[in-house]
């Protein structure tokens, strides 16, 4: 059972506990053994990702229940595929950028923080390995704890408004969420010939594709895992707990958030709605999609009239995510794989985005637009790195933005292309046009944010006596962000590196749902016009 | 009265001899520290005896002895020792007990602690009797040795004006409870003409002339007197106003000991003794559930005593149960056997005592012997000051939440999970039980606010007053006790849902067989063969 990837999800609980007992050793070395974790982590996963697919290792051993009988089949069981590889990857990468803006942030308390840090990796390592229905909720839910304290802690004022409103709001979410699992897990019991009680991932995604669940109890059950998803992701209008405990967190409480754990939800609907409720998701594809449009619109208009900087990124995460959930229910090869690589993307250039932010306001003590200016002129390292990652979210060809956002837009407008009655057709078109409406207005309020902060002529505040000795990026602080840096190119010179491991997988669901679209949004069946005695009207088809 | 009785109540027995012991040794000796010690020390006796009775040495009975047994008061299997339901309750009692004796240690010992022991004891005692009985008799009189201890406990608690008021509350509302329950028992008694529960049940199952509409109007009756013992909405009344004014090991044993005896008490005497009123007693238990849940849950937002807000805490938590008990009448026995609603409730039974005594335990902890702490506000800053303390309380906090991985998100779990996968009888059931699922799983966001108004006072605020905690290392030792409960039961929970849901067996067993007389009634009429599938398959599962 202990095998690489069991030790890679728990790496980083064992530091936790290294950190803990040997708190007597001053903040020093507890930094120092808060990086070391998060680097190994890396580096074995790293390993795992190069190996991937065959060198995988997958974790499964009995749980709850140790004997037949008794207590249901909970299996600890973990694995990874092509859905998961790249998240899993992107949380060990973003911790080491967590652990290395903390440094000197953090002066406060810093054995818990940096326990509560590691301890918040394994539960994000934890969900996106997961093979297990209830282990996945399990890690899903657990994540909430360290990061309620995070922001409750060493977050800015309003802190304990912002942690308890981000904990209580996502955890309603995911009650329902939860029914909804079991739910899955206990209706296919029910179908199943051999009643069977199975709570494993793969197991009922087979299961289900072969025995589906019933259209009307599909959506009820769709609907109870949209409650926790989409308020995770968060998708438009549910997405008032974001803003506050971005703002509120510390910097390596909003690079997490922003980086891993909004993926979360784009996960969820990835992994259980879209596999396990295929009938669900194409009956409720154009809400969605509206939805999502909408998020991108409104956040790209809130973020626009924004004040403060971290308050401006939190806005434009919703303005993102919009476009993931825009890729994931666009239900095609494009627009799946695009969402997914987007999500990696919006990781990377948020997470960069929130730890410069960091950096400017430890230098400064504000975060308002008002108070800065020109600063490329004090901190050329800094803006150099801001403009870098601007162009990353706003998805400058050449930088990893540009092939998520276009792979997204391609794949929304070749659902609208597709041979669809025109009501339909015409709502994907729109839906699509406006995202790239949405694309505009991203370049237009981060573009002017580097502009106001960064250039014309140096504004800082004045009462501040630290601004006499503010220095440009210190070697710590441009190794956080180096390796974002270096992904960010890569992903955007060649991205068929990252798509290729996970395409076999993600193609496999989009043929299975772009059945489905077809059948419920597509032309008039086919059989239907056979039926008729007239003649079609349609000019006989060739193919 | 035989000798195979006396061995199989020798737990009971120890604990009432170790009282008796106490109460004679507290008068003429002056020693007051070492009491409570005498009573942990009987309760491990105890937990030893029942420990060889559970899996030791013990000889099959002969026949006859096995006929004693039968025609006896307990509630036995088919080897003659106590039935899985009745072992499983009074392990977790013994448990319980322990935490509750270390937790009534006073560190500085003042008069009448010997008494105070030994009456704690007779309490445990009574418990344990209830839950092993299967008779009308021994179970009231269980209930009541579980009552009249506790009256006197409620009255030593605290000398002042406020606690004799909530003891007197308690009392005159406790007496009419008793009153209303034993009440029904007297129907029942009319039904079957005997005490004996299992005669109650095949007169039941027999059928006659209007011995449905008695059995309701018991079941009416018998869940209005049990429904005060767990503080059930609408007979909760006492419980905030008793809690606040009294000590906080006694808000503890209140939270706990009527919980359990009311609880098993139901299951005997609802699920498992009266066949053919589950229609009815599935509708009584709904609405107490979703009453108790939720009025429980709301009304614990407002409170600013910590007491008053862990009264609607345990309220609430009533309420979670009774969605189990529901599901457990109204689910039918092909239900999936590792996820049944008895069995969900015995396991949720557990996780919450562990964490509500472990939470009064850290109150405890937290006061002096001469003042105790009141307002949540006292608890700001803990994190700071006491940093294990706090971290032991968020764990018991987060547990009643039923945040993973701590044991009370597996209470939730089972309970849900049980809910759905229920297969009731009548298939126009089923909505209901999905509605008490959703109306649960909102409940427990709800729920999780004043939780977490608790661990943010504690960790999110500046210290006001350092607490001086000086409970003694009785309450330390059972706060120790309980969050490694509750952290080993949230990693490891297998054990501990397997044998919940072996000991909801007794009850699945009873309607097994029940359904097997009616299949086979149905067969020799040749018409159902589904009915014998289901039947060969629960045999084959059980």
């Amino acid at each position: 059972m202990v095998n690489l990837l069991f030790v890679t999800v728990f790496l980083p609980l064992a530091g936790a506990s290294v950190i803990w007992i040997l708190a007597e050793g001053g903040p020093k070395v507890i930094r120092w053994i808060a990086l070391a974790t998060s680097l190994i982590t890396l580096g074995l996963t790293g390993w795992l990702v190069m190996h991937y697919p065959q060198g995988v290792p997958g974790v499964d051993a009995a749980w709850l229940s140790p004997s037949p009988g008794g207590a249901p089949d909970i299996r600890f069981s973990l694995g990874l595929d092509g859905l998961s590889l790249w998240l899993f990857a992107l949380s060990a990468l973003l911790m080491v950028t967590s652990v290395l803006v903390s440094w000197e942030a953090i002066s406060e308390r810093p054995v818990a923080f940096y326990s509560l840090l590691l301890v918040l990796e394994t539960g994000m390592l934890g969900v996106f390995a997961a093979r297990d229905i209830i282990l996945f909720y399990v890690f899903f839910e657990f994540t909430l704890v360290p990061l309620f304290f995070l922001i409750g802690i060493w977050g800015s004022e309003e802190r304990r408004y912002a942690a308890i409103k981000f904990f209580l709001f996502t955890l309603a979410g995911s009650l329902l969420t939860f029914l909804g699992l079991l739910a899955i897990v206990l209706i296919d019991y029910h179908h199943s010939p051999s009643r069977t009680m199975t709570f494993s991932i793969p197991e009922l995604t087979a299961r289900l594709a072969e025995r589906p669940i019933d259209d009307s109890v599909q959506l009820w059950i769709f609907l109870a895992l949209f409650a926790g998803f989409a308020i995770k992701v968060p998708l438009f209008p549910l997405h008032t707990w974001l803003p506050l405990a971005h703002v509120e967190a510390p910097t390596a409480g909003s690079v997490i958030l922003a980086g891993i754990l909004l993926k979360v939800g784009t996960y969820g609907f990835l992994r259980f709605s879209l596999p396990m409720l295929p009938e669900a998701t194409a009956a409720c594809m154009p809400w969605i999609l509206w939805l999502s449009v909408a998020g991108i619109i409104y956040g790209a208009l809130v973020a626009l009239v924004q004040t403060d900087i971290k308050r401006l990124i939190a806005y434009s995460s919703v303005s993102h995510l919009g476009f993931c959930m825009l890729g994931l229910f666009a239900l095609n090869r494009l627009g799946i794989n695009g969402a997914v690589l987007q999500m990696v993307n919006h990781g990377l250039s948020t997470g960069a985005l929130f730890a410069l932010v960091g950096m400017l306001y430890e230098r400064y003590h504000t975060r308002q637009i008002a108070d800065l200016g020109g600063l490329s002129r004090r901190t050329p390292l800094l803006a150099f790195f801001m403009v870098l990652f601007t162009l990353s979210s706003i998805g400058l060809p050449g930088l990893n933005g540009f092939a998520g956002e276009l792979l997204i837009l391609v794949g929304m407008f070749q659902r609208a292309w597709a041979e669809a009655p025109a009501v339909y057709a015409g709502q994907w078109l729109t839906i699509a046009v406006l995202a790239v409406f949405g694309v505009v207005l991203g370049a237009w309020y981060m573009l002017w944010l580097v502009e106001r902060v960064f250039f014309g002529p140096l504004r800082e505040p004045q009462h501040d006596e630290h601004a006499a000795v503010v220095r440009d990026l210190s070697v710590r602080e441009v190794l956080a962000l180096a390796p974002l840096a270096v992904f960010v190119f890569w992903i955007g010179l060649v991205p068929q590196h990252f798509l290729k491991p996970m395409e076999g997988d993600l193609n496999q669901l989009a043929t299975q749902l772009g059945a489905r679209v077809e059948q419920r949004f597509g032309p008039p069946a086919r059989l239907d016009l056979a039926a008729t005695p007239q003649p079609s009207r349609e000019p006989p088809r060739v193919d | 009265m035989s000798i195979e009785t006396i061995y199989a109540l020798a737990p009971e027995v120890i604990l009432v001899a170790t009282a008796t012991l106490i109460y004679l040794g507290a008068a003429f000796l002056p020693a007051r520290g070492i009491w409570h010690g005498v009573a942990a020390a009987g309760l491990i006796l105890a937990a030893l005896v029942l420990f060889n009775q559970s899996w030791g040495l013990q000889e099959p009975l002969g026949s006859a002895a096995m006929e004693i047994m039968r025609a006896g008061p307990l509630a036995i299997d088919d080897a003659g020792g106590l039935d899985p339901l009745a072992r499983y309750g009074r392990w977790l009692t013994l448990v319980v007990g322990l935490a509750l004796v270390l937790l009534s240690k006073r560190p500085q010992p003042q008069a009448l602690e010997g008494e105070a022991a030994g009456t704690l004891l007779l309490a445990i005692a009574g418990l344990m009797l209830a839950i092993a009985a299967r008779e009308l008799v021994l179970l009231f009189l269980g209930l009541e040795l579980i009552s009249i201890p506790t009256y006197v406990l409620l009255y030593m608690g605290r000398r002042d004006m406020q606690s004799q008021e909530a003891a007197v509350k308690y009392f005159f509302l406790s007496i009419l409870a008793s009153a209303l329950t034993l009440y029904g028992f007297s129907f029942l008694y009319g039904i079957g003409r005997s005490t004996d529960l299992a005669s109650i049940e095949a007169a039941l199952a027999a059928g006659g002339d209007g011995s449905g509409t008695l059995a309701a109007v018991a079941l009416v009756l018998i869940f209005a007197g049990l429904g005060f013992k767990i503080a059930a909405v609408p007979f909760h009344f006492y419980a905030p106003d008793v809690y606040q004014a009294t000590t906080h090991a006694n808000a503890a044993l209140l939270s706990v000991l009527p919980k359990i005896a009311g609880l098993v008490a139901l299951v005997r005497v609802a699920a498992i003794a009266m066949p053919g009123s589950e229609s009815v007693g599935w509708r009584l238990a709904f609405i107490l559930a979703v009453a108790t849940m939720t009025l429980g849950n709301v009304l614990a937002l407002w409170q600013d005593n910590i007491r008053r807000l862990l009264a609607y805490s345990s309220i609430a938590h009533s309420g979670y149960m009774l969605l189990g008990l529901t599901v457990g009448l109204a689910g039918g026995s092909g239900a999936a056997r590792s996820l049944d609603g008895i069995g969900a409730m015995l396991f949720y039974l557990a996780v919450y005592s562990l964490a509500t005594i472990g939470a009064f335990a850290v109150l405890t902890w937290l006061g002096t012997s001469h003042r105790q702490i009141d307002g949540v506000d006292e608890l700001a800053g803990l994190a700071r000051t006491h940093p294990g303390t706090a971290a032991g309380m968020a764990a018991f906090m987060f547990s009643l939440a039923g945040i993973p991985p701590l044991a009370g998100f597996w209470g939730k779990f089972t309970l849900f999970g049980s809910a759905l996968v229920a297969e009731p009888p009548v298939s126009s059931v089923y909505p209901w039980l999905i509605a008490l699922a959703i109306v649960g799983a909102l409940n427990a966001a709800i729920g999780a606010a004043y939780y977490l108004r608790i661990i943010g006072v504690m960790y999110f605020r500046a210290p006001i007053a350092v607490p001086r905690a000086e409970g003694g290392w009785g309450a330390a030792t059972a706060m120790l006790l309980c969050s490694v409960a509750v952290v080993a039961i949230g990693l490891y929970p297998g054990p501990l849902v397997g044998s919940s849901q072996r000991a909801s067996q007794a009850v699945q067993k009873a309607e097994a067989k029940r359904q097997k007389d009616e299949s086979e009634q149905a067969v020799s009429r040749n018409q159902s063969k589904e009915a014998r599938e289901q039947t060969t398959d629960s045999k084959v599962g059980a």
